[in-house]
């Protein structure tokens, strides 16, 4: 039986990233992972991730996934793919079937990092071929550049939902519709108000009646439920779509530990069974430890901090560095998982009713309900102001871990603070020079330059777009407002792509004077 | 003694529903319906339903219905799906050929 100091099941984020913290530590580690490409679901990640500097905020989540490939190899780690682990028996053995055979191998000790797996929601004709998970959408669009499908339904508004959707549309497919059974959007509102100012529609408290077709998908029909989650006749609506996705929560795949004898606990905050662990992922089993999904739902950011976590505490665990040095290490991770760990959506605020940011401005209720902010609740937010000549516009309005645009902003126009939850406001007296450095670092895609006296009656807006073909300067068009409606007519006088914005374009269109708070969206003519 | 495992309780009669023959194990192809009779034939655990059903079973091994199957096997208790415990994990975690499983690898070192 071959000999390991650290076995890793799946080489997603969380478990490479331990890897990397044990290999750099002289351990012997192997990673296990049953897909043909390491990377879990990083690889389909293609928007800007959130958070702080350290939480490698306003990088494309496919490109960390490179990085930490990279970081494992120079760290000397074995990554074995297209190796299924089918067993974790006594004393930590781990038998993997690689090819047509099934081995055998010895851990001191075992990291358990297999992610989580989707929800299903039942309803009639659920199983016709048509019915998708969001992920698996993800997966055709992202990893294989397959189109899912051309009319799309989306079921579930949490940030899956939200990020799913609008990946969609970059794709190309219509959205037809955000539905979702809660009464408010579940989400990141910047998530939601980058969907809705595309014109998509969003119903909260609503959810799927039936799907309609005899071979597939061919259409769909929702209605309306009350607060006990049942039907409210008369409510139906239908659409035509070839798709439905769905993105209505994540499941930890703990089985594995559960077959080791892991104390397990049924903890519906945490996403369903999850092993019982402390913080830095060490279960109730010696030399057995957890990292990412599996030990709650959470995302990508988390789980590489809880990876490193785990990584070091097994590194202890095997006497590879003392508990001064792994107190030391674990402190900074800490303080970096905590800093993730606030605002609004904090796991500690889930499901709690939030009326107020910690600004104590009121929360936008139109976002929730509908997925962007009210014209008229717009202007009560730090971010947006009104200056002579062009300024940036931040419409950022929930307290989420997030700051890139500070530091972005070479004129230091943008304050946050060190409190990376808070609002962001205008620098009083700072001098924007246009840059649009802040728009394209903005991963909520919220930031907008604004000039109010352009010229003579109209207003220049510059807005992030991430969308193919892209229009030509002269080209004329709709504005769209948050809402995704018309609001008036637009020219494009700008289209800006450089290296340093990575992919997010920006459009600067010219609109009559009067919308110039109100039009945030391009739509060709 | 847990409460689910009382197999004395009264759960009532089975009362069909309209919607007893959507398919909830694909893979198998069990219906609610099966599943509530189930329930009703004295089957109060997941690890009886499976094995009286074999419902996740397949495929999949129950990565999509094994928490609709639990949650439709707590409502006819009328319990908390939390109160149930899962089925039984076991080798093998993912579904393998015989000839794979019984084809012991040559050792690497």
């Amino acid at each position: 039986m071959k000999r390991y100091d650290l076995i890793i099941v799946g080489a997603g984020p969380s478990g490479l990233s331990a890897a990397v913290e044990a290999a750099k530590r002289g351990l012997k580690t192997v990673v296990f992972d049953e897909n043909e490409k390491p990377g879990g679901q990083l690889f389909k990640q293609i928007h800007k991730f959130f958070g702080s500097k350290e939480h490698k905020a306003k990088i494309r989540g496919f490109v960390i996934g490179e990085q930490l490939l990279k970081e494992a190899d120079e760290a000397g780690v074995e990554v074995v793919l297209n190796a299924t682990v089918i067993g974790l028996y006594q004393d930590k053995e781990v038998v993997v079937r690689i090819g047509e055979a099934v081995h055998h191998y010895k851990g001191d000790a075992v990291i358990i990092a297999t992610g989580a797996s989707e929800n299903m929601v039942t309803f009639e004709g659920w199983t016709l071929p048509g019915v998708i998970g969001a992920g698996a959408a993800q997966t055709m669009m992202n990893l294989h550049g397959v189109k899912p499908g051309n009319k799309v339904l989306m079921l579930g508004s949490g940030n899956v939902g939200l990020v799913v959707s609008f990946q969609l549309l970059q794709c190309g497919c219509e959205v037809v519709a955000l539905v979702d059974a809660a009464p408010k959007v579940g989400g990141y509102g910047v998530h939601a108000a980058k969907v809705a100012r595309t014109g998509v529609p969003f119903y909260l408290s609503h959810t799927i009646v039936k799907a309609e077709g005899e071979e597939c998908v061919t259409g769909v029909t929702i209605a309306e439920v009350d607060s006990h989650f049942r039907f409210i006749p008369g409510t139906e609506k239908h659409f035509d779509v070839d798709t439905i996705c769905l993105a209505v929560g994540l499941s930890p795949m703990s089985q594995l530990l559960k077959m080791a004898g892991c104390e397990m606990e049924d903890n519906p905050k945490r996403g369903g069974q999850v092993p019982v662990c402390d913080e830095y992922g060490r279960t109730s089993l010696a030399g057995v430890f957890v990292a990412g999904d599996v030990s709650g739902i959470e995302e990508a950011s988390s789980a590489m901090i809880e990876g490193r976590m785990a990584g070091i505490a097994a590194a202890e665990y095997l006497g590879y560095m003392d508990k001064e040095e792994m107190d030391r290490n674990l402190a900074d991770l800490d303080q970096a998982l905590d800093g993730l760990r606030q605002g609004m959506f904090a796991p500690k605020n889930r499901g709690k009713d939030i009326e107020t940011t910690d600004e104590g401005i009121p929360v936008s209720k139109n976002l929730l309900k509908h997925g962007f902010v009210a014209d008229e609740e717009i202007e009560r937010f730090p971010g947006v102001t009104h200056a002579k000549g062009i300024h940036p516009v931040m419409e950022c309005t929930q307290n989420i871990p997030c700051n890139p645009c500070q530091d972005a902003c070479p004129k230091h126009c943008i304050r946050i603070g060190s409190n990376i939850t808070a609002l962001p406001a205008v620098e009083e007296g700072s001098e924007c020079v246009g840059c649009g450095m802040c728009v394209a670092s903005c991963s909520g895609q919220a930031i907008f330059l604004v000039d109010e006296t352009y010229e003579e009656g109209y207003a220049s807006i510059t807005i992030p777009y991430e969308f193919l073909p892209l229009p030509v300067v002269g080209e004329k068009g709709d504005a769209l407002g948050r809402d995704g409606s018309r609001v008036c007519e637009a020219q494009i006088i700008g289209v800006k792509s450089i290296p340093a914005f990575d992919k997010t374009n920006l459009l600067t269109m010219k609109v009559p004077a009067e919308y110039a708070m109100r039009a945030r969206f391009y739509k060709k003519g | 003694m847990n409460q689910i495992n009382d197999r004395s309780r009264d759960i009532g009669a089975f009362v069909p529903a309209p919607d007893d023959d959507m398919i909830i194990c694909r893979c198998e192809e069990i219906t609610k319906g099966e599943i509530r009779k189930a329930v009703h034939d004295g089957m109060f655990t997941l690890t009886e339903i499976r094995r009286y059903l074999r419902t996740g079973m397949g495929l999949c091994q129950g990565q999509t219905c094994a928490k609709l199957v639990k949650g439709i096997v707590a409502r006819e208790l009328n319990i908390s799906p939390a109160q149930l415990e899962p089925a039984t994990s076991r080798v093998p975690m993912r579904p393998i050929e015989m000839h794979v499983l019984a084809n012991e690898g040559k050792e690497d070192e």
